[in-house]
């Protein structure tokens, strides 16, 4: 299932074709675009280098963003897109950097983003849902063993369980998950 | 066993039966009240597509979220702005590119363009930005120096909409160089460009007249005058 993730977000007014709202823009949003990069690319360096493209490519093309269409989120969301495909298109044809076998892996687009969503929302949910919910579902514990070990009865970590996803679908509706 | 009335101790066991994870009598007790309630069923169907989700995640990336570096948004601000004089520049040549017909006329722009490109005495001038505010209202203004003289950019804001507001540049001696006039618009974010033909390491202050109300901001030594404090000047 690929949620269509991204089509939300905050909104913001105005246009990108200012060098100040470049600055806001970086300010708001360049720590999502970076992790998503870093995820999507597997490489800080290229990552960074994505980055810098998209708020460059974002002001070159300021006048064109429209806020009733989408969320400046969105927008340089898109872009980010287009510059991982383009990045990873002129890796792939620049001659031996996979045979040096320190190629990053590299996954599938909408998987990375995907991925990252997921793991940017568990980052996001309270300390207490994040872990029962790494100890059962990811380290499938026992939920009598994490109870014993976090000192509370089963039945808590379990209703602990239930308010961690209610959790993460709100951050994921934050984040402009819509099912 | 739990009843019907105890729905919510129903609902706080959805979590772990999203994740298929429920077992024995509780898993078979909550299936027989789902189909008896529309209001947990409705519940799980929010859980459900998070559940799916979850199997996507690399818990080992749960801890912290990798941090652009620090020096990344000035670079990028760096390449903006090298990218805009480049493009100012070429708008320029193309305007003096219609010069170039014959020969003394070629000549003619060579001059021209060379006193433009060179001329001025204000090589080397960083710009200068100052972001002033007071009783509600702020000004921003960046501050480059040209062959002619200063461009402006201005934002206000905090003054009525449809203000006209009339802005100059202070030169020594108190000496005020028109920049031009403009109208602040609520709603509309876009800058203001002025030009005056004050020298800008001869400039003293940036004065807007906004209505009624004259705000004056002194430009200090350094390159970078951020927070100015606004004088208001009596009226």
């Amino acid at each position: 299932m690929i949620p269509e993730t991204l089509k939300r977000g905050n909104s913001t007014r105005g246009a990108l074709s200012r060098e100040r709202d470049v600055r806001e823009a970086y300010a708001a949003h360049s720590g999502e675009l970076y992790g998503f990069a870093v995820r999507s690319l597997g490489d800080a360096g290229l990552a960074e280098e994505a980055v810098q493209e998209t708020f460059v490519r974002a002001w070159r093309a300021g006048e064109r963003f429209d806020p009733k269409i989408g969320s400046l989120r969105t927008w340089l969301f898109a872009i980010l897109r287009n510059v991982v495909i383009d990045l990873g298109r002129a890796r792939a044809v620049r001659p031996g950097v996979a045979e040096g076998g320190v190629e990053p892996s590299v996954e599938p687009l909408e998987e990375a983003l995907l991925s990252w969503q997921v793991e940017e929302a568990m980052r996001r949910i309270g300390e207490d849902h994040r872990r029962v919910i790494v100890e059962t579902y990811y380290r499938g514990r026992p939920y009598a063993e994490v109870a014993e070990e976090l000192g509370v009865p089963e039945g808590t970590i379990k209703s602990r369980v239930y308010y961690g996803l209610r959790a993460l679908r709100v951050v994921l509706e934050e984040m402009g998950y819509e099912d | 066993m739990k009843t019907r009335n105890d729905c919510r101790d129903w609902r706080e066991l959805l979590g772990v039966y999203a994740l298929g994870q429920l077992e024995g009598d509780e898993r078979a007790g909550l299936e027989a009240h789902l189909e008896g309630c529309a209001q947990c069923r409705a519940e799980l169907a929010l859980l459900e597509p998070v559940a799916l989700m979850l199997p996507h995640a690399d818990p080992e990336r749960f801890e912290s979220a990798p941090q652009p570096p620090p020096e990344l948004g000035a670079r990028i601000a760096a390449t903006i702005a090298g990218e805009r004089k480049q493009g100012e520049k070429r708008r320029r040549r193309r305007l003096f590119g219609g010069f170039a017909l014959g020969g003394a006329t070629a000549a003619l722009a060579t001059a021209v363009l060379a006193i433009f490109v060179l001329g001025g005495g204000s090589g080397g001038e960083p710009a200068r930005h100052v972001r002033f505010a007071s009783q509600g209202v702020s000004i921003d203004a960046t501050l480059e120096p040209h062959a002619y003289g200063t461009e402006i950019r201005m934002y206000v804001h905090g003054v009525e909409s449809g203000t006209l507001c009339k802005v100059s540049l202070r030169g020594p001696g108190g000496v005020a160089y028109p920049a031009g006039t403009f109208r602040y618009r609520w709603g509309e974010d876009s800058e203001a460009v002025l030009s005056s033909a004050l020298d800008l390491s001869r400039t003293r202050a940036v004065v807007v007249r906004a209505g009624k109300r004259t705000f004056v901001a002194p430009l200090g030594r350094a390159p970078i005058a951020a927070n100015t404090q606004l004088e208001e000047e009596p009226t």
